[in-house]
């Protein structure tokens, strides 16, 4: 067995730097106690923060936190559950005392950790199960996506609309619901075709759904297929050079720029301004320990126009939305959503969680 | 005198061992060179050299003239050095002329097809020199002699200045090698030269025009053949004096079994065993019209055979005539699709391919002994198998066949051929309880490893008082004639007995080129 | 070098320091490259070994529960290469036996560990056998090469497993696509107390040594090692028919990376959701390969690899080098293994 040599040789070199490593601890790595003397931050995304949506949100209220307030950040990025308990152990033993993780997938490795670290917070993006110390962060997107779905019914001339998500949750499900609900309060006859591709990055995947949904007569169509989204604006983008009139819509960040010739305007998470207050009143003391929801009314999310392509939703259609703005906040409006939090019934439209500054634009 | 190649003062060292040492080697343009020595001389690692497949430590080369330094087949071949190997280099999913194609590259065209008048090419090439190549098949259908054949043709379709073959007339029947050599005198006439590695001296001194000999990585001689007889050479390449084994049998073996196997004379037999080719000792297999495979070329056709204890039972014909289904029926590895083939439990087999078939290269000498007696209960303790036990019979094994390796731990492809082979005899043997079908058993060995294997064999055959019956066969005729008590032909599947008034190289030579139905 | 000094030197003195030469110059082009990336690359392997080796609790925690999936889906892989069956599916039969245990799992809620661990993993082994046996018929009653029919069934494995995770076995909340957490009396128990590592790493090395013993001491293991290294040898010399081998070895390949993907989920997760593998049963081939198909061997591989994950995700938290970064500089550090294990077995082995 020519084997043993050689592994014996990665084991010395591994040894080595660990042994070398002894003098740079001081320097970078966050032994307990230096990181707890300053506040310590640390954020888990399932995906790559450069995919210009959900996750570069994320890393952007992460970078905020650290900039504006001082507190040490990490990031990592995790791929397996096994992953997501030890990045969840490793920060708490390093010190961290608030830790997001950013999406449902880490609520169960969460509540886990939580137990072994009550004294540690750990926050929840779609998180559906709070404790002492977990809080799930929700972001009523949807309430965006209903106006989204008013400006749509009035872009479409067919009265066919497509809708295409990633990975059949909840939170994205919800999207879906209140931008149909918003597009047949301007059009009732409206047709809504729904597809999922079944993940998160698969560019080509995410073309051909948006290209087979133009093909069955849609010619507005919304994404919420985060990094996968290139594609389907690809899609929409080619069916205008086809000749034929198509408009999309983005989703969670503003992605007006990402492919101003064709959007119309998004439905735009504001995560690193939640993040950032967050991350706030947990220095202060005073996050909450219940559940954060976070609306229209919080400037948490927002349906925002496009400044490129002023002009092609009528202005009537434009003061409705206005107006169903104003309801929402109001409280009047109930917008569609699903519910996915255990032991919450129907909360309400308000933001019982955070209260904070109103958002900069 | 201009020279073709020359090889000054060459050393070559494979670890600890010094395959060549400080060898001198010329060749001049149109002569046919013999190169002799016994497995382990030198010889296959001098030929490499030459044809660039090995670097040498120390010492010139020059081609032509001019100095060079080979650094792979390829760079050999620019210079007109084509060789061709003991074991082909050939693709077995191409068929002939595609494998023709594939290694000369003025076959194909700028954009990479072959080249549309290269076929008509190739069948002029080859029937000018009589070479009777099958092209059309898929090489892994071929025997072994049809392949050489192919691989022949390859290395001619190029220009070339000097030809290197690796014994190149193991596989032939005589009128083939006869066909060969007159090949061979044509291509040399046309200015080529050619290094013939062999040991059939009575080949070499047929057709060379100088032989050279090597012993133990050493020169030791360099002589015009007309002056030599093959005594000389043999002693030359032993180092001392032995009767050359294709010109007095296995009359140097111990033991009183006499002189036997001359061609058409008659066997004496001194172990006791009973008098060869008469039907009346016991039968150990029965072979009762056996026919594989169906339509214009079955693989055995109506063979029917009935082989006795102490007996060899010659089987000769050209490679490719169904020898190797007629050897797995006999084994039982094959049921006959039509017949019935009666017999024994075991057999010993020693396939033809002893590199692929006989041994797992990767495999220890032992382990390589434990694939004949892994199955036997006397072997195994519990579930798990008696290595202890299986070393033991393989030590005795190698003790006994004086297989020249360190350990029965070695490694069976490090062996030389001759060792590979005596393993896998020894190996058999523990199975020839009854039956034993050895197929080109002495294939690719030197005169020393010839000489032992058959001695084993006759010895098997000939001595305790139940000898299994031996199944020879073997596209070497002189072999068969040597050893064998009665003789049959394969033709197309078929098999032909020999009267034992036939028993001369002519009379068979001409049944193993007829068409099988007994006509000539 | 002349051929003199090279024939002085002790050949494994030589490799010994090629083999250095080359991990040291691959680590130093990983170096380079974390440098020009604008992150201190001594302090990303102080992380990175830190990660991996740093405390005990890290070392078993992290580096052995990483490394169980590795190991189980490395021992499959090497026990079918060994009998040159050429299973590239390990990846579906992880999904076929994850599937199978989760399935039987939440269907005994009521039933103590003692009934529940041994049927549910009797299920995955199972399930993972049966995943392979599909391309293990197709190979030997019509020839069809296993490289390509395993692969394939891995994307059916993984749609399957996207199917019933979205339907038939999805939480009953109907919430996410992911299945109930199995009861308790499933989870595997810890191996050591107070760490991570479940009893999935012990039948890992317990599965590896049972494979050595029946690969170099058992009439059957002698045949598979004989029919993988010559298919010719083993029919005409070992006098045994091959098609029994290649079944076996398909059948105890599945079975073992179907037993992968249940210990996964009864150790770690404690559900079963879509995309549960990151790619281990394609890892595993990098795995037993390095192993030289060695089963002993393959538990040493699986740690390193493991290790490697483990550290790459310290690399991420303690030195702040982004994720591509890091499997990157992995991606290197088994290039660097494998190129110094290939100079060992080059230069002790060039006498021929």
């Amino acid at each position: 067995m020519k084997l043993y040599p050689t592994t014996a040789l990665l084991f010395v070199a591994l040894s080595a730097l660990q042994a070398c490593g002894g003098d740079s601890s001081d320097a970078g790595a966050p032994d307990a106690a230096s990181v707890t003397a300053t506040r310590s931050v640390a954020l888990l995304t399932s995906g790559p923060v450069s995919d210009a949506g959900w996750h570069a949100g994320a890393y952007e209220g992460l970078r905020w936190i650290g900039d504006s307030l001082g507190f040490r950040i990490s990031h990592q990025q995790t791929r397996t559950p096994a992953e997501f308990d030890e990045a969840f152990i490793s920060y708490a033993e390093a010190g961290y005392g608030l830790i997001f993780g950013h999406g449902f997938e880490y609520q169960d490795a969460a509540s886990r950790a939580a137990e072994q670290y009550p004294d540690v917070t750990f926050v929840i993006s779609s998180g559906s199960r709070p404790s002492a110390n977990v809080v799930p962060l929700i972001f009523h997107l949807n309430e965006a996506t209903y106006l989204a779905g008013m400006a749509a019914a009035a872009v479409s001339r067919a009265g066919v609309l497509g809708m295409v998500g990633g990975v059949e949750i909840p939170s994205a499900k919800g999207t879906f619901v209140a931008f149909e609900a918003g597009v047949r309060a301007v059009n009732p006859d409206a047709t809504v075709l729904e597809t999922f591709i079944g993940n998160w990055d698969d560019v080509s995947a995410a073309k051909e759904a948006a290209a087979a949904q133009l093909r069955q007569g849609a010619d507005v169509l919304i994404h919420n297929v985060d990094a996968a989204s290139f594609g389907f604006f690809q899609a929409v983008r080619e069916a205008r050079e086809g000749g034929r009139e198509a408009w999309a819509f983005g989703m969670n960040r503003n992605q007006n720029d990402v492919a101003p010739d064709v959007i119309v305007g998004s439905a735009v998470i504001h995560i690193p301004a939640m993040f950032l207050r967050a991350a706030r009143a947990w220095g202060a003391g005073t996050l909450s320990d219940e559940v954060l929801y976070s609306g229209i009314a919080a400037g948490a999310v927002d349906f925002v126009l496009n400044p490129a392509r002023e002009g092609v939703i009528p202005d009537d259609v434009l003061a409705a939305i206005d107006r169903a703005r104003a309801e929402i906040v109001a409280g009047t409006l109930q917008v569609p959503r699903i519910e996915f939090v255990e032991g919450e019934g129907g909360a309400g439209p308000e933001d019982p969680g955070v209260q904070g500054d109103p958002l900069p634009s | 005198m201009t020279v073709a190649a020359r090889l000054d003062s060459i050393t070559r060292r494979f670890g600890p061992v010094t395959a060549l040492d400080k060898v001198d080697f010329e060749l001049a343009p149109g002569e046919i060179h013999g190169l002799l020595g016994e497995n382990g001389a030198g010889k296959t690692t001098l030929a490499n050299i030459l044809g660039g497949l090995l670097a040498p430590d120390a010492g010139r080369v020059e081609i032509g003239g001019q100095r060079v330094e080979l650094r792979s087949a390829r760079d050999a071949r620019v210079l007109g050095v084509a060789m061709v190997h003991q074991h082909f280099s050939l693709v077995p999913r191409f068929t002939g002329f595609e494998n023709v194609a594939l290694f000369n590259g003025e076959a194909w065209t700028r954009r990479g097809m072959i080249a549309p008048g290269y076929r008509s090419q190739v069948e002029a090439h080859a029937s000018e020199l009589k070479l009777d190549a099958e092209l059309d098949a898929p090489v892994a259908a071929l025997g072994v002699g049809e392949r050489q054949r192919v691989e022949i043709l390859k290395a001619l379709m190029s220009e070339t200045r000097v030809l290197l073959l690796d014994e190149p007339t193991a596989v032939l029947a005589p009128q083939e090698v006869d066909g060969l050599f007159a090949v061979l005198r044509e291509v040399a006439a046309a200015g080529t030269a050619i290094v013939l590695v062999a040991h059939k001296l009575d080949e070499v001194l047929a057709v060379a025009d100088r032989v050279t000999v090597l012993r133990r990585g050493r020169h030791v001689l360099t002589e015009e053949a007309a002056g030599l007889s093959a005594g000389e050479l043999a002693e030359a390449m032993v180092g001392r004096a032995v009767a050359a084994p294709s010109v007095s049998g296995v009359g140097s073996m111990g033991g009183g079994e006499g002189e036997r196997g001359r061609p058409g004379g008659q066997t004496a037999d001194g172990g006791g065993a009973q008098p060869s080719g008469e039907p009346d000792s016991t039968p150990v297999a029965i072979l009762a019209d056996v026919t594989i495979g169906a339509g214009e070329a079955p693989a055995l056709s109506d063979v029917s055979m009935t082989v006795h204890r102490g007996e060899i039972f010659g089987i000769a014909g050209v490679d490719g005539n169904g020898q190797r289904a007629l050897a797995a029926v006999l084994a039982g590895t094959l049921k006959p699709d039509t017949g019935a083939a009666t017999l024994p439990d075991e057999v010993g087999w020693i396939p033809q391919d002893r590199g692929e078939e006989g041994l797992v290269k990767e495999f220890t000498i032992t382990e390589n002994v434990a694939l004949a007696l892994h199955e036997k209960p006397a072997y195994r303790r519990g579930p798990w198998l008696d290595w202890a036990r299986i070393g033991e019979t393989s030590a005795a094994l190698v003790d006994e066949l004086d297989v020249l390796a360190r350990s029965p731990d070695t490694s069976a492809g490090t062996l030389s051929g001759g060792n590979q082979q005596k393993v896998v005899t020894g190996r058999e043997f523990l199975r020839a309880g009854e039956l034993l079908v050895a197929e080109s058993p002495t294939r690719g060995l030197d005169v020393k490893a010839t000489r032992a294997v058959r001695e084993r064999i006759v010895q098997l055959a000939r001595t305790g008082n139940r000898p299994p019956g031996v199944v020879l066969i073997s596209a070497d005729l002189d072999e068969v004639l040597e050893l064998a008590d009665r003789i049959a032909v394969m033709v197309r599947g078929r098999l032909i007995p020999v009267e034992r008034d036939d028993h001369n190289a002519a009379a068979i030579g001409a049944l193993m080129l007829s068409a099988g139905d007994g006509t000539p | 070098m002349t051929p003199r000094t090279r024939a002085r030197l002790r050949p494994e003195f030589l490799a010994t320091i090629t083999a250095t030469a080359a991990v040291v110059a691959t680590m130093a082009v990983a170096a380079a490259l974390l440098a020009l990336g604008g992150h201190s690359p001594g302090e990303a392997f102080a992380a990175l070994a830190r990660g991996a080796f740093g405390t005990w609790d890290r070392f078993v925690s992290f580096t052995l529960v990483r490394a169980t999936p590795l190991l189980l889906t490395g021992l499959a892989v090497a026990f079918a290469f060994r009998a040159r069956v050429w299973n590239i599916g390990a990846e579906g039969q992880l999904h076929a036996g994850a599937l199978a245990g989760v399935a039987v799992a939440l269907v005994l809620p009521g039933a103590g560990a003692v009934l529940v661990l041994p049927v549910t993993l009797l299920a995955a082994a199972a399930a993972g056998a049966l995943w392979a046996s599909i391309p293990a018929a197709m190979k030997t009653g019509m020839g069809v090469g296993e490289v390509i029919t395993t692969l394939l069934m891995n994307f059916v494995a993984l749609f399957l497993a996207q199917f019933l995770v979205q339907g038939p076995l999805r939480e009953s909340r109907g919430v996410f696509n992911q299945t109930d957490e199995i009861p308790a009396a499933a989870h595997l128990p810890a191996l050591l107390p107070d760490t991570r590592l479940h009893l999935g790493f012990l039948f890992g090395v317990v599965i590896a040594v049972g494979l050595w013993l029946y690969l170099t001491r058992t009439p059957g293991g002698f045949r598979l090692r004989a029919a993988g290294a010559s298919v010719k040898a083993a029919e005409v010399s070992g006098r045994f028919s091959v098609a029994p081998v290649i079944w076996l070895s398909f059948l105890v390949s599945g079975a073992i990376a179907g037993l992968a993907g249940w210990i996964q989920i009864a150790g770690v997760t404690h559900r079963m959701y879509e995309g549960l593998s990151p790619g281990w049963g394609y890892t595993a081939i990098a795995v037993a390969l390095l192993a030289r198909l060695h089963p002993l061997a393959v538990v040493v591989t699986a740690i390193v690899f493991g290790a490697l994950s483990a550290g790459g995700g310290a690399m991420q938290r303690e030195a702040g080098v982004p994720e591509v970064w890091v499997r990157g500089i992995e991606a290197l550090v088994i290039l660097a293994v494998l190129t110094a294990d290939r100079i060992v077995q080059w230069t002790t082995h060039s006498r021929d």
